[in-house]
């Protein structure tokens, strides 16, 4: 401390271990805020197509259209320490072979707590297809909608906000003349 | 000239300032993270919490690192120095 | 400058070279154990990463620090972020699951004890007695238009195997020094130098 490196050197390595102790203490309080918001997931309508793999033309395949309704309010999980809510809508299915499916057809950011109320009348934004390239067999599948908490400084969460009441089974592919 | 700028690079303080800056560098220290964390914590803002943190550590460095006069407020006693005797030189 | 450095040098002797090299070895040796016994704990590789892209924003920026857990045997859901390589190229890449599918392996009874043994690296679900479930995995990053299936070298599904864990916890900001000395190696090699010369210089 008899220059003045030696009290800069000093404060700067007493202000490292502060900083981190701020930071575990904004950590360890995402844990205080315990929200788990429920909404509401309704399907408006689920149409099987046939066509054509993106990647193969010529390889024939099934895909599902999905139409939504969203209506959930998650402003309570919006704290402090809240940088952004990673809100997405999967499907989830056991397929013609047994196999436990999860695929996830819709999913928004959601970045400022005025922006966290949703009412939203969606369509899946990715493409729904199954591995067989045929949702012939597979069994029906339950809607649910999640979320990813991301905080700034810490541990990632995840919930579900909404589920629909009942499986809601594959329709036979429509036929396109 | 030189010596000066040396004497300004190495910002002595006394013994006493030297326990006094020590002192105030930690206590301040914890009281500035805490005061930041509660504060922002109750009106649930980040970017309060690391601007008071931000702000409170420049005014502790420019308290604690520049060698103010009242760090110098007790400057060492030196005993007054003897004159050099033969039988101290044999040696 | 230097004169009076050598000179602590010498009087150090070898010996004292040699403890302070010792020194410096243990710090080494401490640092690697630690680093890979949460290695061990957290049973990835790779238990603390430096985001390299953009391609997680907003959520993940470049310079961010996340921390990773690779569970065994317990299968990856849809919506986790997760750190995977693909074989053929050496980036390990951070995209979150968009789906999550498996195909039935039929095995008799002595390869699923194999399996089991070799153990961490393929999840397996049971599906039926006498079968095994591999899963596949899809990825996209959050602020990509389209999936990762482009970036997987040739296959079409990521295997478990591929995945060096998912992120846990996050910290943002601290990697940024990995990522600047790995845009200008000049900056690595003074931090390299100057740190050296410290370590020299110092005696404690």
């Amino acid at each position: 401390m008899h220059s003045l490196y030696a009290r800069l050197n000093n404060f700067s390595a007493f202000l490292s271990s502060c900083l981190m102790g701020l930071l575990a203490a904004i950590a360890l309080s995402s844990f205080l805020f315990t929200a788990e918001p429920k909404g509401e997931l309704t399907l408006a309508s689920v149409k099987v197509f046939p066509g054509s793999s993106r990647r193969m033309p010529t390889v024939k395949q099934e895909f599902t259209f999905v139409n939504f309704n969203i209506s959930a309010d998650l402003t309570p999980l919006f704290h402090w320490n809240t940088k952004q809510l990673f809100v997405y809508l999967q499907a989830e299915y056991v397929d013609s072979k047994g196999v436990q499916n999860d695929v996830v057809l819709w999913d928004s950011i959601i970045r400022r707590k005025q922006d966290a109320v949703l009412n939203i009348a969606g369509r899946n934004k990715y493409v729904f297809r199954d591995l067989s390239r045929s949702f012939r067999n597979a069994q029906a599948a339950n809607y649910t909608l999640r979320y990813n908490l991301m905080p700034y400084v810490g541990v990632l969460t995840y919930g579900e906000a909404g589920r629909t009441s009942e499986p809601v089974p594959f329709p036979e592919p429509e036929t396109v003349s | 000239m030189n010596a000066n700028l040396n004497g300004l690079l190495e910002g002595k303080i006394d013994f006493e300032g030297q326990k006094l800056v020590e002192t105030i560098t930690r206590v301040a220290l914890v009281v500035l993270s805490v005061i930041s964390f509660i504060v922002g914590f109750a009106l649930q803002s980040l970017q309060v919490t690391f601007g008071i943190f931000s702000a409170g550590s420049i005014a502790l460095v420019l308290l604690i690192v520049p060698p103010w006069p009242i760090y110098n407020s007790h400057p060492v006693q030196w005993l007054p120095s003897l004159p050099p005797t033969s039988s101290s030189i044999k040696s | 400058m230097f004169a009076e450095e050598l000179k602590a040098f010498r009087r150090l002797g070898v010996r004292g070279v040699l403890v302070q090299l010792l020194n410096f070895a243990s710090v080494i040796a401490s640092g690697l154990m630690m680093w890979k016994g949460l290695g061990l704990l957290t049973n990835t590789e790779s238990p603390i990463v430096v985001v390299l892209s953009g391609s997680m924003e907003p959520a993940f920026y470049r310079g961010d620090l996340l921390f990773l857990t690779n569970p065994p045997n317990v299968p990856y859901q849809t919506g986790d972020i997760t750190v995977y390589k693909v074989p053929g190229s050496p980036i390990p890449i951070v995209h979150r699951i968009l789906e999550t599918r498996g195909i039935v392996r039929n095995a008799p009874k002595s390869a699923i004890a194999q399996d089991v043994a070799d153990g961490q690296k393929s999840a397996v679900l049971r599906a039926v007695e006498g079968q095994e479930v591999e899963q596949l995995l899809l990825t996209k990053g959050d602020n990509n238009p389209i999936d990762d299936v482009d970036l997987y070298n040739g296959l079409d599904w990521l295997e478990r195997r591929h995945v060096v864990g998912k992120v846990r916890g996050f910290l943002p900001y601290i990697g940024y020094v990995t990522i600047a000395m790995n845009d200008h190696p000049n900056l690595k090699y003074l931090l390299l130098g100057v740190l050296g010369l410290f370590a020299l210089i110092q005696r404690e």
